[in-house]
């Protein structure tokens, strides 16, 4: 097989630009691939060089397969980056082919019976790398979507504690939450029943509201209304002399911003969970 | 054209003998793992009304539209079925690769006219399958996003 597609590799090889300039006027026109009308010509035409380059390399290697992936992965990239959608950077793979067969045929490289019998062969050598490439095109530009998910929400995931810290992720954000509270009353006893005042204090205990709700989404909520019946009853016990007002207000805002930040939370999840899902 | 009718009677003749072909392929094919613990019994049909669709639309003069419908609910039925769209796509690879290698063995090309119509047949099958490779993308694309929409909207 490999003598038979060398006469169309000699070609591809020599006449690479070539014919990586007719794809190009090709697929910047094509009504299945509108999105590189406005790419720069010039990269078009490099781009499909490159191609065309690989089918020598793709014939001399021990597998193929691998020889494929520089160029396949590296396209992908850069259909991903340009925001090409997937489709059409595969069909923009079809005309590559396409354009590379239409110019041999164009310039009578296969002419004779016996030529013909080897177009078979080199068409074949020519299908056997497309395979390969959008394959290997399609699972990376997937993988790359994915990635750029990732890599969006990984500093929510952080902060969620998505990943298992020793496998106890659930009882050490417990643990932190209940040192959190446990912290939230005796500063309030402090405060309110040692010192007689309730200023500043309480803006402290918006780090285990919000943390409460970044970890469980709404159901947060519950240390919300927690701190919140917490000022208002120590209030109750110990404040007397001072106006109730204050800290009705506060704790109503503890309740606001719990359920505020839960219900993004709760938002953001369901995004991350849909990725999950698609991709 | 008229030569790659050979291969068009072979496709709606035999749709059923190259779907089990294809079938021992794709369920141990390294590059569609997806399908490793498929039942045959489920996917032979599938790929068998595929062959029996193409061969209706083999000669059209446009068949872009047809491929466009029938290819649409193709790849609906695996997004449905959570094929990851590489696998699906090169189970229809496999396909097309089948259709080539069930003709070989039934030795349809041999004297020197049938083996210049074996190149028409294959330019021919390559262009249909070139019209199903993009559909078929593309509607899986859509898929993907109109999932990703209604999803969003909850």
């Amino acid at each position: 097989m490999q003598a038979y597609a060398a006469k169309l590799i000699d070609l591809i090889e020599l006449k690479a630009e070539n014919i990586a300039k007719q794809w190009a006027a090709d697929v910047m026109k094509h009504n299945r691939t509108p999105s590189y009308s406005s790419l720069p010509l010039d990269r078009v035409i490099e781009r499909g060089v490159e191609f065309y380059r690989l089918f020598r390399q793709m014939s001399l290697a021990d597998i193929p397969y691998e020889a494929a992936k520089t160029f396949s992965w590296r396209y992908a990239q850069e259909c991903y980056r340009e925001k090409i959608p997937l489709h059409e950077a595969v069909y923009a793979l079809i005309l590559l082919r396409r354009n590379l067969w239409l110019y041999a045929e164009f310039q009578g490289v296969f002419v004779t019976a016996l030529e013909k019998q080897q177009a078979v062969e080199s068409l074949n050598r020519t299908i056997l790398m497309y395979d390969y490439v959008s394959y290997q095109v399609i699972e990376k530009y997937q993988e790359l979507i994915k990635e750029d998910v990732d890599k969006k929400l990984g500093s929510i995931k952080t902060m969620m504690m998505s990943k298992p810290i020793s496998g106890i992720k659930s009882i050490y954000k417990s643990g932190l939450m209940g040192i959190l509270l446990l912290g939230a009353c005796i500063l309030t006893y402090y405060y309110h029943a040692t010192l007689g005042t309730g200023v500043i204090f309480t803006h402290l205990f918006y780090i285990p509201i919000i943390l409460a709700s970044i970890w469980w989404g709404k159901k947060g909520i519950v240390v919300a209304i927690f701190l919140g019946g917490l000022i208002l009853t120590s209030h109750v016990l110990f404040l007397k002399a001072v106006p109730f007002v204050d800290d009705i207000i506060r704790a109503l805002m503890f309740v606001v911003i719990g359920g505020v930040v839960g219900w993004l939370m709760d938002g953001i999840k369901k995004m991350e969970d849909l990725y999950k899902a698609t991709i | 054209m008229l030569a790659s009718l050979k291969l068009l009677d072979l496709m709606a003749d035999k749709s059923a003998s190259m779907a089990k072909q294809w079938a021992k392929d794709v369920v141990k094919n390294p590059k569609t793992p997806y399908y490793h613990n498929s039942d045959q019994d489920k996917i032979i049909p599938q790929a068998a009304d595929f062959y029996q669709k193409l061969s209706r639309v083999y000669t059209d003069k446009d068949p872009f539209t047809a491929i466009q419908g029938f290819m649409g609910k193709f790849a609906e039925a695996r997004f449905k079925e959570k094929v990851p769209l590489q696998e699906a796509l090169y189970s229809i690879i496999l396909m097309r690769r089948h259709i080539w290698l069930y003709a070989e063995f039934q030795a349809i090309f041999i004297t020197i006219i049938e083996q210049h119509q074996a190149l028409d047949s294959q330019l021919r099958t390559i262009l249909m399958f070139d019209y199903i490779t993009y559909a078929f993308t593309e509607k899986y694309w859509e898929l993907m996003n109109l999932e990703f929409a209604r999803k969003n909207k909850k």
